[in-house]
């Protein structure tokens, strides 16, 4: 890792009215396993398309493996793959065929391209199911073809857009340890994802993303160092009704309140004195409590409850202004 | 590092498209049959058919009056006059006309057609020469009178092998020869154009416009733009693949025109192709048009309909242009359609050269480049909203 790989500065997008990403600024460095992080709709994929070529920001500047995207568009294209659900593969052809078309319109020499195509489609086992049409295939065997087709011309920057969503977990699992092995021979990647333990297994760096905002940027453990006022709580109180739930969330610094009878699960961005309100106010409802547990916040709970509406996302930006 | 090359060879893109979109047409048998099968079958029969067979089952020649002046007055004029009677299929064969006398009544309506056999029939028959019977039809009926020529041709074909004929009165075989005069245009022959003007813009505008659509939907239009292929390379080889189909289409109405329904075109069929082939190319210049405004699949249904019906209103469809008047004239002059129909007319039923229609095509053309430069520039501003 040295070079940069992917460098962008204010990058905006605006659809109307709708501010998709709003100045993003970032930098990837060549053969980084960067996650983009963040709940659905908080600009990954247009982050993405915008980085593709796909789309042309409304203002800003980025550059893909040395190239412009909005002056240099082709040989930005010609650097990467990308796997992402408005990116597919022909139903009706098969898993070859799609790859050999693909190889003639990415201008890859014949001899070249057929050595290309049998060494993926026997790095992902595919044997039998390569002359199978694509409609035909699982999800998660249909993902690996898409891979191989992002693959083919061996990029140097590969755009996963939540490519686990749909597998089951042992293909997951597998194409996170191929990502980490691609990342090691050089290979740019970003892993857009809503998932939390998917950038604390694999990536590098984590950027979090939400309302269009890249509003933290570091490795999972600083990541998770910077929620350390949070706090999660776990009470025992069998029987509450919907308007004793009501009053609880209502307690200062509540982000996230769920109820499974008999389990309480308070999630807090507030350390001091929390408890205390907490029981405070479960003694003002009657509410009949059998054990009270603090828990250490994941970083799931941390970041998708603190993401989770307006409200939420607005006192997380004002808890990451203040640490700033 | 990546292994794309920036090799400059657009036209082996271009085969590559055309070569994906027929690999994914072969494995729909559904889209082989109705293109090119039920589309043209179904338009040739009914709008051919329907506008008077050339074939057999539709009319029938027993019924109608129709002439038979015999100038010769001879032995074998006379065995012809019996063996068409006998036939059952000119029941109602008259005699007593003189040529022009028979030519008047068909002009009233009075007769059908009239059979003329000349002076010296017999004679050349006899010395192995060809002898001719000439045929009067009313082109005001071109339903019958295309029936009429062929069952007349029929019976002569037979009579020239009549063995009592043959001994007596000639010495080895000679030719009968139909002279058809005045112009008509068998029944069949008048919807000629129309059938193969409406098989290829049906299929023409769905296979690009909703082609264009389905890649969008269903993600490989966003795949195509990331590589290194144009958008105009996308066009160029899915009018490639069209324009091969059209050709098929083309051949297989003609085929059955001619085979099925006896219809004879007055001109060749490399014209009949390259005007079909223009119908073709601008319907699918108004398909990319079409598609790069992102309208979705279902939708293009919605507008093929309406083209067809604008098509029927105005483009002499059904009405022949020359007979519209005011705004349908002047919509009429609008459409590039109604000049590849008027050149198809003009070259099926006239025998008019392709050079002779260079105001026709020349509209067309400039149709077809019209609706290409505007796509092309339409599918580059409505990127973004194509792709999201």
């Amino acid at each position: 890792m040295g070079e940069t790989a992917i460098s962008t500065r204010k990058l905006t997008k605006v659809f109307g009215h709708f501010t998709a990403v709003d100045n993003l600024n970032l930098e990837v460095k060549t053969g980084e396993l960067f996650g983009l992080l963040g709940p659905n709709g908080a600009g990954k994929t247009t982050t993405v398309r915008m980085l593709c070529t796909l789309i042309e920001p409304t203002r800003g500047t980025a550059t893909v493996a040395g190239y412009d995207i909005m002056r240099e568009p082709g040989k930005v294209r010609r650097e990467i793959g990308v796997v992402s659900d408005g990116v597919m593969l022909y139903k009706d052809l098969t898993v070859e065929e799609n790859l050999k078309f693909l190889s003639t319109i990415y201008k890859i020499p014949n001899k070249i391209a057929e050595d290309r195509i049998r060494e993926l489609l026997e790095m992902f086992g595919f044997k039998e199911k390569t002359k199978r049409l694509v409609s035909a295939l699982s999800s998660g065997w249909a993902k690996k073809a898409m891979i191989c087709a992002a693959l083919l011309h061996s990029p140097s920057v590969l755009f996963l857009d939540e490519v686990t969503s749909g597998l089951d977990p042992q293909s997951a699992i597998a194409l996170r340890d191929f990502t980490k092995n691609l990342c090691k021979q050089g290979v740019t990647v970003i892993w857009t994802t809503h998932y939390m333990e998917e950038p604390q297994r694999i990536c590098d760096r984590v950027g979090v993303v939400f309302a269009g905002k890249l509003v933290e940027v570091g490795t999972p453990n600083e990541l998770k160092r910077n929620v350390n006022d949070a706090t999660a709580l776990e009470v025992e109180s069998p029987g509450l009704s919907g308007v004793q739930v009501a009053r609880i969330r209502n307690v200062r610094d509540v982000v996230k309140v769920t109820y499974e009878d008999p389990m309480l699960r308070i999630t807090g961005t507030r350390k001091e004195g929390f408890i205390e309100d907490v029981t405070e106010t479960l003694r003002e409802i009657d509410a009949k409590v059998r054990a009270i547990n603090t828990k250490e916040p994941t970083l799931e709970e941390a970041f998708i409850s603190l993401t989770d509406g307006e409200e939420e996302i607005d006192r997380f930006l004002e808890m990451t202004s203040r640490r700033k | 590092m990546t292994i794309a090359m920036p090799r400059s060879n657009p036209l082996s893109e271009v085969l590559a498209v055309a070569g994906n979109e027929f690999r994914q047409f072969r494995r729909n048998r559904t889209a082989i049959i109705i293109s090119l099968v039920v589309l043209p079958l179904f338009f040739t029969v009914a709008l051919g058919a329907g506008r008077g067979g050339a074939g057999t089952r539709f009319s029938s020649t027993s019924q109608v009056p129709i002439a038979f002046v015999d100038d010769d007055l001879s032995t074998a004029s006379g065995q012809l006059w019996q063996t068409l009677i006998n036939s059952g299929d000119f029941h109602h064969l008259v005699q007593g006309y003189r040529e022009e006398n028979a030519i008047a009544a068909l002009g009233t309506g009075r007769l059908y057609a009239a059979i003329i056999v000349p002076q010296g029939f017999q004679g050349k028959l006899a010395n192995n020469e060809t002898a001719t019977v000439i045929l009067y039809v009313d082109d005001g009926q071109p339903r019958i009178a295309d029936e009429i020529a062929s069952t007349l041709r029929k019976h002569l074909r037979d009579f020239n092998l009549n063995p009592e004929l043959k001994s007596a009165q000639r010495r080895g075989i000679a030719e009968i020869q139909t002279i058809e005069k005045g112009a008509f245009f068998s029944g069949f022959l008048t919807g000629l154009p129309i059938v193969l003007g409406v098989v290829q813009i049906f299929a023409a505008f769905y296979e690009i416009a909703g082609g264009m659509s389905k890649e969008r939907e269903e993600g490989t239009y966003a795949r195509l733009l990331l590589s290194s292929i144009g958008q105009g390379t996308v066009m160029l080889g899915k009018t490639l693949y069209d324009l091969i189909l059209s050709t098929v289409r083309t051949l297989v109405v003609l085929g059955l025109a001619v085979f099925a329904f006896g219809a004879r075109p007055h001109t060749d069929l490399g014209t009949l192709l390259a005007i079909s082939l223009l119908l073709a190319l601008v319907t699918a210049g108004f398909g990319f048009f079409v598609s790069s405004l992102g309208v979705g699949t279902r939708a293009i249904v919605i507008v093929e309909f309406f083209l067809v019906l604008v098509l029927i209103a105005f483009s002499g469809f059904a009405v022949d242009i020359e007979l519209m008047v005011g705004a349908s004239k002047t919509l009429s002059s609008l459409l590039p359609w109604t000049y590849g129909f008027d050149a198809l007319r003009r070259t099926t039923l006239l025998g008019q050269p392709l050079l002779s229609l260079s105001d026709d095509l020349l509209v067309i053309a400039v149709a077809v480049v019209a609706f290409y430069v505007a796509a092309y520039f339409n599918f580059g501003l409505s990127r973004e909203r194509l792709l999201t």
